[in-house]
């Protein structure tokens, strides 16, 4: 059941994604505010989110990494960093684009705005570290993830604070509830893509680690 | 080679340290597969291996510098699975490099690393003491240290392992950069700790040295203690059967001898 | 007491080696003098509108660089000779090797804000709330480079003892210290805007330095040495003696 768990998730994607895609662009009226370019919303707020919940799990399992010397935490907490730095990269390319069309300009500096431009670097650095870090570095990265998740609400309200400094006008219109209607699909679609993908990816690392202790074992026995 | 078979006689007191099965691996690169080892109290162990076997690695584990990633380690009689400052204090590694501060004389050195178990309430005897046994020269002392040759050096980092009175000794390769007299004069002194109870695990590559002084010798060979030989009274053949594990390469079964395993 | 009495020792030991040779504090003084050169030379015709939001800026990034060469400097004297291995081996609290270097970066950052923080305020005109306030200024300057040397000790700790490539510390830093950087920010214009809210933002950094504190001095001997958990010989590699047998 666990072994085609994430290949299930990725079939039950696929009509949620060409529905929720249909009623995004053909169902759902134009927003009167901001045009067209509302319809980016319905991608890059789930985006947004499954890239908060990878932080979250990538900072969980590093934890559980340092704390149990878990093999497989440590491939949970690279295979969450690597979605969490594919979605968080959605989320940066989408929500200026929004942004210029709704608000004239691509970038306000708002505090949610930074925290997830933070929160990506912090994603990139975890990756450059596993990568291409020393021997002993993959404590370092886990503690590295530990103090990303911790950063995130500190940045958030550091950046309020520092924006009470420089007052802006970007306050985003809430939203009228038959939106909500086509949100719900996308977002139950990309999230079944990113925990299947994220599962995969999980799969993936483990067998790599059993992989090399299969070598070992070969070779101890040559 | 089983942890019982490895200890000369199963009713002596338990080791001052002991692995079981540990295993150390990075990726594909095994540094250790699976030792066992018993360091008991008043033995001198000699573990001889090619560069690269894994001797440091094994050192580190005991050291408690490294967590091993399967397999038990005790410590003094009890399970360490973290090797805590207590433990530390009861333990003495001498690395291959001396691991001296060059901004501080020699003396310094000594004293921070006295004074830092003073901090915990532990005594440390008189590093002169040991440096003269060792044959320095005190006169050298105070002098910077980036002024000692590498055996002064590698004098100065034994007398700071010694002069805790430690139970455990680690030495890796303390007889490189030391003269012919030196190494004669941490032979005498190596003898004495093994003659105060202290239970010594010493790596080198001087193998007529080793077989002086040690009780048993193992060879580490691609990350396991692969076989071993006990000195029972008789040197010479002690000495016909450790060179017998030595001269053996690395697949070639070793000829038969009195105490392998 | 005892982590503080090693601590103690330890940092005695550290400024002993600094105090001979002033390494450490002539390449990151002189580094802080040279951002401050290049900082003038690119905004010295500023107006002093705009010299204000500059000011705290020019400050956290020359701490930030400076931070970085401190960290990596203060390390590369236990990586010369593996001393930190010495240290980890010896009955040494851990935590006490944690705070003796803290200690010292933190140390050497506040003696290079001396020569900063007076610079800026002489070169722009921004910065002359510094000189009204030194007190806070002072503060400010001493939470900032704590929450930064707090995170900073930990990373550059763990990049020591991993055998090279130090030049990680520049990646991976800078975006975990961007919190106490930003709180820092702020603060420093909150200083300059002689806003009255100031004990309040100081009062935060201070609890995020403590924060940072905390975290940092949890996870070090974990990330130095790892965890203790050791797995039972239930998943120990197949016996070798199936390979090794003695000939008959």
């Amino acid at each position: 059941m666990r072994k085609i768990l994430p290949d299930l998730c990725l079939l039950a994607a696929m009509p949620l994604l060409v529905y929720s895609v249909h009623r995004v662009f053909l169902e759902t009226p134009i927003e009167r505010q901001m045009g067209t370019a509302f319809k980016i919303f319905f991608f890059h707020v789930p985006m947004g989110w499954l890239c908060m919940l990878m932080a979250v799990i990538c900072g969980v399992a590093a934890g559980v990494q340092l704390r149990r010397r878990s093999a497989v935490a440590g491939a949970v907490a690279l295979a969450a960093a690597e979605l969490g730095f594919v979605t968080g990269l959605g989320v940066l390319l989408t929500g200026p684009i929004w942004g210029s069309a709704t608000w004239g300009t691509p970038w306000t500096g708002d505090a949610r705005q930074v925290t997830t431009a933070l929160l990506w670097l912090v994603i990139a650095a975890y990756l450059l570290l596993r990568h291409y870090g020393p021997r002993s570095s993959d404590r370092l990265a886990a503690a590295l993830a530990i103090f990303g998740a911790v950063n995130v609400p500190i940045i958030y309200y550091a950046v309020k604070l520092w924006k009470t400094m420089h007052p802006s006008t970007g306050v985003v219109a809430s939203l009228p509830p038959e939106m909500w209607a086509t949100f719900w699909p996308g977002l139950i679609a990309l999230a079944l893509c990113t925990l299947a993908l994220f599962g995969l990816r999980t799969r993936q690392l483990v067998l790599a680690d059993e992989l090399d202790a299969a070598w070992v074992r070969l070779d101890d026995n040559l | 080679m089983s942890a019982a078979a490895l200890r000369p006689d199963a009713e002596q007191p338990a080791p001052v340290a002991a692995l079981t099965g540990v295993a150390q691996r990075f990726g594909r690169q095994v540094v250790l597969r699976s030792v066992d080892l018993e360091l008991p109290a008043g033995t001198i162990v000699g573990l001889v291996g090619a560069n690269g076997a894994g001797k440091t690695t094994l050192f580190s584990i005991l050291a408690g510098l490294l967590q091993p990633d399967a397999g038990e380690r005790h410590l003094f009689g009890s399970p360490a699975d973290e090797v805590d400052a207590a433990a530390r204090a009861r333990l003495a590694y001498v690395a291959h490099a001396p691991q001296l501060y060059a901004g501080l004389s020699a003396r310094e050195n000594l004293a921070l690393f006295a004074d830092l178990r003073r901090a915990c309430g532990l005594t440390t005897r008189p590093a002169d003491e040991v440096l003269l046994a060792l044959g320095l020269p005190l006169a050298v002392l105070d002098r910077p240290l980036a002024t000692h040759s590498r055996g002064m050096a590698q004098r100065v980092a034994l007398a700071r392992a010694l002069a805790g009175r430690p139970e455990l000794l680690l030495l890796d390769e303390p007889f490189t950069a030391l003269d012919a007299r030196g190494r004669e004069q941490l032979a005498q002194v190596l003898l004495a700790e093994r003659a105060r109870g202290a239970a010594i695990l010493l790596s080198s590559h001087d193998f007529d040295t080793l077989l002086a002084i040690c009780d048993r010798v193992v060879l580490l060979e691609r990350g396991a203690l692969v076989r071993s030989a006990a000195h029972e009274g008789d040197r010479a053949e002690f000495r016909r059967s450790a060179a017998a594990i030595w001269q053996a390469g690395p697949d070639d079964p070793v000829s038969p001898a009195p105490d392998l395993c | 007491m005892r982590v503080v009495r090693q601590a103690v020792l330890l940092l005695r030991s550290e400024l002993r080696q600094e105090l001979r040779d002033f390494e450490l504090l002539l390449s990151a003084g002189f580094f802080t003098l040279v951002l401050l050169a290049m900082f003038y030379l690119s905004f010295a015709s500023l107006p002093v509108k705009h010299s204000l939001p500059a000011v705290p800026a020019m400050l956290w990034l020359t701490i930030a660089f400076v931070g970085v060469l401190t960290l990596t400097r203060a390390f590369d004297r236990e990586r010369e000779a593996d001393t930190l291995r010495a240290l980890l081996a010896a009955p040494v609290e851990r935590l006490a090797i944690y705070l003796a270097k803290a200690a010292l970066c933190l140390l050497v950052l506040m003696l290079c804000c001396l020569v900063l923080v007076p610079g800026l305020w002489l070169m722009f005109p921004g910065g002359a709330a510094f000189a009204e306030q030194p007190g806070q200024t002072a503060l400010l300057v001493l939470l900032g480079c704590g929450g930064y040397v707090a995170v900073g000790t930990l990373f550059a700790a763990g990049l020591a003892t991993g055998g090279g490539k130090n030049t990680l510390l520049f990646i991976i830093l800078y975006p975990l210290t961007t919190p106490i950087l930003l709180y820092a920010l702020a603060t420093t214009r909150a200083l300059l805007d002689r806003h009255p809210d100031l004990p309040g933002f100081l009062g935060q950094m201070a609890a995020l330095d403590l924060i940072l504190f905390a975290l940092a001095a949890l996870l070090f001997e974990t990330v130095l040495v790892g965890a203790g958990v050791a797995h039972r010989p239930r998943d120990r590699p197949r016996d070798r003696n199936l390979s090794r047998k003695p000939a008959p």
